[in-house]
Parts: structure tokens; sequence; C-alpha cells
């Protein structure tokens, strides 16, 4: 197993020399088994991930499994743009959670056609397939790898996914709040000062520790750390988290490494690398390693010890 | 008049170091009048960078108020405006002017992309400042001292909508995307490039790239309009993502050249994020 960062922005790209380091892109991962290609999420740098996947005669376009945690625009943005959708020879397996409003196929489609773009899904010389995964569900991809997601705490509800094949296990939660505060869900949370009550206390509590159990033991986490705890605090309600509640969660499960992902639009390279540093003696307390995703980090194991 | 370019790219954002120079953020241009009227053509991923600014004066006491032009609903001229932070502080208003679709009003498209499973904001309402619709129309309409006039210009997927800001002294021309059959410029295009002294206009392929009609505008449609319009100064703008800076660069030089071969007075230029210009 092979994995490598393309997008690790969150909430829309940004073209700025300030955060080039880390990078630009919104939310966009590879992962490769064998022959196997897994994606995950299709923000704006899926793109890049597409343009090599064409550029090299060895790969196997007909063993594309692209997982979207969740339908926001930073997640999606690079889906009409990825170019093995023009390529006959593609077969790509899309993922996505169910909803009972619309399908994950017209999510997908209505976003990306007339009066938003003119970009017809159907058209496409690709075959793409659609699946719809409910909280908990379990695929084999390709016998090689197997994908576990589990329902976590964003508006809309999305979903994490856990990446387990012979090489090693990568957690992928791009999206979520922390569980104490706010449960969202599919109604828009209006932030009143107030905690939620104990039912939703409970209902968060459960879905922490399915988080748990999907992250446990993984060689790598990579997590939303769109908030400084100050941002938090004052927008709890948009459901994302800090580094310090990754490190939570990281610790918890005996993650071996965070990744802080999904930075924020407005945090310069010079930030992201503060809030590194003022977080490494909290990941050493918690036995976890600790790095900032960036644009074209690859993930093997020997980086993960 | 001031203008300013804080959005050049089409189609896709384009986050890459050989890009930066000219720029990756999508479409969106300020124009700001001798009054202080704020006029943003397109909101596309620069409109978020523009807002950052913004919130050093009145935008960021929500006392402030602008004009929104957009010249089309693709995702590269609308997909800043949810994340834009001025749209999130109560007392900022924002009127908006853009095309509907089929039965949908502009007020409709904007509702879509907010809906709950592409945005956290939901629906218009929970956006904390206050917005205002409207379909262009052919009457031109004033911001402060500035006045506007909007038309339509054909395009690959029908038409977009170009527009003209002129204070009087000064006029700027936007089109962002147009496809003139044989290089023949629409009247339309034709009235509201006339005699500019910017005239902006979307080239993202050439002539020879151009492969059928379903492709954007090319650098040759946007000089014929210049030419035919007495424009003082083109800015090829909507540069395509696969372009780098290297790319324009060269783009340019071979324009140039030809248009001083033909012993034309027309200056050319590639719209650059960060760019002023004062009209």
């Amino acid at each position: 197993m092979q994995a490598r960062i393309w997008g690790a922005r969150g909430s829309y790209p940004v073209a700025r020399a300030d955060v080039m380091a880390f990078g630009g892109n919104t939310s966009a991962v590879e992962i490769r088994v064998g022959e196997t290609t897994i994606l995950l999420d299709a923000g704006t740098g899926l793109r890049g991930i597409g343009q090599e996947l064409c550029g090299d005669a060895g790969r196997n376009l007909g063993r594309l499994h692209l997982f979207i945690s969740h339908t926001h625009w930073d997640h999606i943005t690079g889906l009409p743009f990825f170019v093995p959708l023009r390529d006959a020879r593609t077969r790509l397996q899309i993922y996505g959670l169910r909803r009972a409003r619309i399908s994950l196929r017209q999510t997908l489609a209505e976003a990306m056609s007339d009066p938003l773009l003119p970009f017809n899904l159907s058209g496409v010389q690709a075959e793409l397939r659609f699946h719809e995964l409910e909280d908990s569900a379990e695929i084999d991809v390709d016998g090689v790898a197997t994908v576990r997601a589990v329902r976590v705490n964003h508006p809309y509800r999305a979903l994490g996914y856990r990446v387990e094949s012979e090489g090693g296990t990568l957690a992928y939660v791009p999206d979520t709040g922390p569980f104490h505060t706010v449960l969202f869900g599919d109604d828009y949370v209006a932030w009143d000062g107030k905690a939620c009550g104990l039912a939703e206390q409970r209902q968060l509590a459960l879905m922490r520790a399915g988080l748990l159990r999907l992250v446990a033991g993984a060689d790598w986490l990579i997590y939303d750390t769109q908030f400084t705890d100050e941002e938090y605090r004052a927008r709890p309600h948009w459901g994302h988290s800090t580094p310090a509640q990754a490190l939570e969660i990281a610790g918890e499960a005996r993650a071996r490494q965070l990744l802080l992902f999904h930075h924020d639009p407005h945090r310069t390279d010079a930030q992201v690398v503060a809030l590194l540093e003022q977080h490494r003696p909290l990941a050493a307390l918690y036995g976890v390693g600790i790095e900032a995703a960036c644009e074209g980090m690859a993930l093997t194991k020997r980086a993960a010890a | 008049m001031i203008v300013r370019f804080w959005g050049v790219r089409g189609a896709t954002a384009v986050p890459t170091a050989t890009h930066l120079r000219y720029g990756g953020n999508t479409c969106c241009v300020a124009v700001t009048g001798a009054d202080g009227e704020l006029i943003v053509l397109d909101a596309g991923t620069g409109f978020c960078q523009l807002s950052d600014a913004l919130l050093a004066g009145p935008f960021g006491r929500g006392e402030g108020q602008l004009t929104v032009l957009l010249s089309q609903t693709h995702w590269d001229h609308l997909l800043g405006f949810p994340f834009a932070a001025i749209v999130h502080r109560p007392g900022n208003r924002l009127v908006v002017y853009g095309p509907g679709h089929a039965d949908r009003h502009i007020e409709q498209i904007y509702g879509m992309m907010l809906a709950p499973e592409y945005s956290p904001f939901f629906e218009l309402s929970n956006m904390g400042a206050t917005h205002e619709f409207h379909e262009p129309g052919p009457t031109p309409f004033a911001v402060g001292a500035l006045t506007i006039t909007a038309r339509p210009i054909p395009c690959a997927e029908g038409y977009s909508w170009g527009y003209r800001v002129s204070s009087g002294r000064a006029a700027v021309a936007y089109i962002s995307d147009a496809r003139y059959p044989g290089c023949r410029p629409t009247p339309e295009a034709l009235e509201l490039a006339c005699g500019a002294d910017l005239l902006i206009h979307g080239a993202s392929t050439t002539l020879a790239e151009q492969q059928g009609e379903q492709e954007p505008c090319s650098v040759e449609e946007a000089l014929a309009l210049a030419l035919a319009a007495d424009a003082r100064r083109l800015m090829l703008s909507h540069h395509a993502p696969e372009r780098s800076d290297e790319a324009i660069d060269a783009l340019l030089a071979y324009y140039r050249a030809r248009l001083a071969e033909q012993k034309h007075c027309l200056t050319l230029d590639a719209a650059a994020e960060d760019l002023v210009l004062v009209l």
C-alpha cells in the first residue's frame, strides 16, 4: 500500500504563494494497492491524480474506486476535471453515503450539470458504478483491500473511512466536529451557545465509539484539524475539529501517526508549521506521531514509525 | 475608476507554483468608483480573497455594500460566493445580478448551491449578509456614479452576460465567455466594448486549439472584438488551467508580435492576480 496526498486544504481551493508548501488543493488522497487505486474524496486535488493515471501506461484504469466522505463542494469539484472519465478503459466505482432524499448519482450529476456546469455525468466514456453506503458498511475492494465507513459529526452527516490492506492501515476523517458540544444531523444547527442535551450527548458518545473503532491501531490517521482552539470556540456549529481534539482521538485509538488535514483556507504555511510545533508535546504525551498533510506527501510504512 | 484582478483562471482553481504569477484563483474582478462604489465581476474563488481584503473596511463592521455582476453561473464564476467571509457578516448587503436558467431564477440557482448536499449553509437565510437578486436586463442602471450596461453574449453553452461599467470618464467592458462565429463579434459585444479604455475578455483557447463548438473562447475572438470596437487595451483572462505562466508569456509574445506586424495600436496584456489599473 502506497498512499499520497494530492489535496489537503479545507472549504475551498486557495492559490496563494503563502500556502504553497502545504498546498491549496482541496481534499484528495490516492492509495495504490497492487493494480487497484483507491481514491479518497474528489476535491480539486483529484485533477492531478487523473493526469498522472492517464499519463502512465502501467496504471490499470479498470480498477478505480472513489470513496466520497460527503458531497460538500470542496470534496467533489475535482470530479469533472478527472481525465480518466474521458477514457473508455476506465471503470470507476463511486461510493458515498446513502440519503433518503436523493441518490448519490443524482447528487453528483446535478452538481455538475446546467446551470452550474455543462458536464453530463451520464455521457462520459468511463463506466461508472455507484454504491450507496450505510453507517458501518464494509467493502471488499478487488480482494486486495477492505474499506470500512462510519458516520462522523458534520452538518448533513459525513463518512470517515478506514482502508486496510496488507501494506498498512489508513484512516481518513476529513470533516468532523468533536463529540461533546454539537450533534449534527440532517437539519441546520444554529449556534445558541449551549451544548446539546443528554439524548444528543448519548448519540455523540456512540458516534465517537464508532470512530474510535474505525481508527483503532491505524498506521496513519488523516483528520480534520481546520480550526485552532480559538476558532473552534467561535464556531462549534461548523463541524470541524482542532489538532488537540484530533490528538485525543488518535491517542485513545492508538493510531501511530496523525496527519493534520483540511487546513483552513486562511492558514498560511508558517501558521500550519506553528500549529504543528505547538502540538508536538501533546502528541508525545499521547505517544502519537504528528505531521501536517501536504500536497505530494507520500505515506509508506517506514514513515509511520 | 480602479480595476483590480482577484481571480483570472477559468474552469477550475489551479494552486500550482508554475501558475501563480498570473494566478490560480477563478474569475473575480473588482471595480471601484470615485465615491467608493464597489462592483464585483464574477465570484469565483478570487472572491474569497477579495472578501478577506474587504474585512479591513466597512465590510468588517457589517456596514459594507457591493454589487456583484455574474456573467454566468458555472462553478468558476460562482463557487467563491458562499465561502467569502463578508457574506457571513450580518449588516453587509450584496446586490447580485446574474442569469437565471430555464424556469429557475438566479436566486434559486444560488439556493441550489447552498443546499445541504453541497454546503454547510443549507439556505440563503443562514448567510448573515442581506442578498438581493436580479436578472440582468436591457436597461442600463446606476450604482452610485457608475453606469452598468448588461448584454447577452453568445457562448458555447448558449449565452453568458457581458457588462460595461462606465464612470463617464472611463469605461471597462467585461466578457468572460463568448463565441463569435467566423470571429465576427455580435452587435451586443461591440456595444459593450465600444471605445472602452479596458476590455477584459475570456481567452481560454486559441483558434488553432479549438476543437468544435463546445470549446471556450479564443484569443482571436477577443482580439477581433477589441479591434472592431476600437478598445484601447485588451486584457486576456479566464486562462485555461493547463496554461502555465510561461505558456501565457509565450502566447502574449506571439499575439503582440502579430499586432505589431499589422501596425495596430491596441495594447495587449494578460490579466494577472493583484494587478491594479487606474482608469
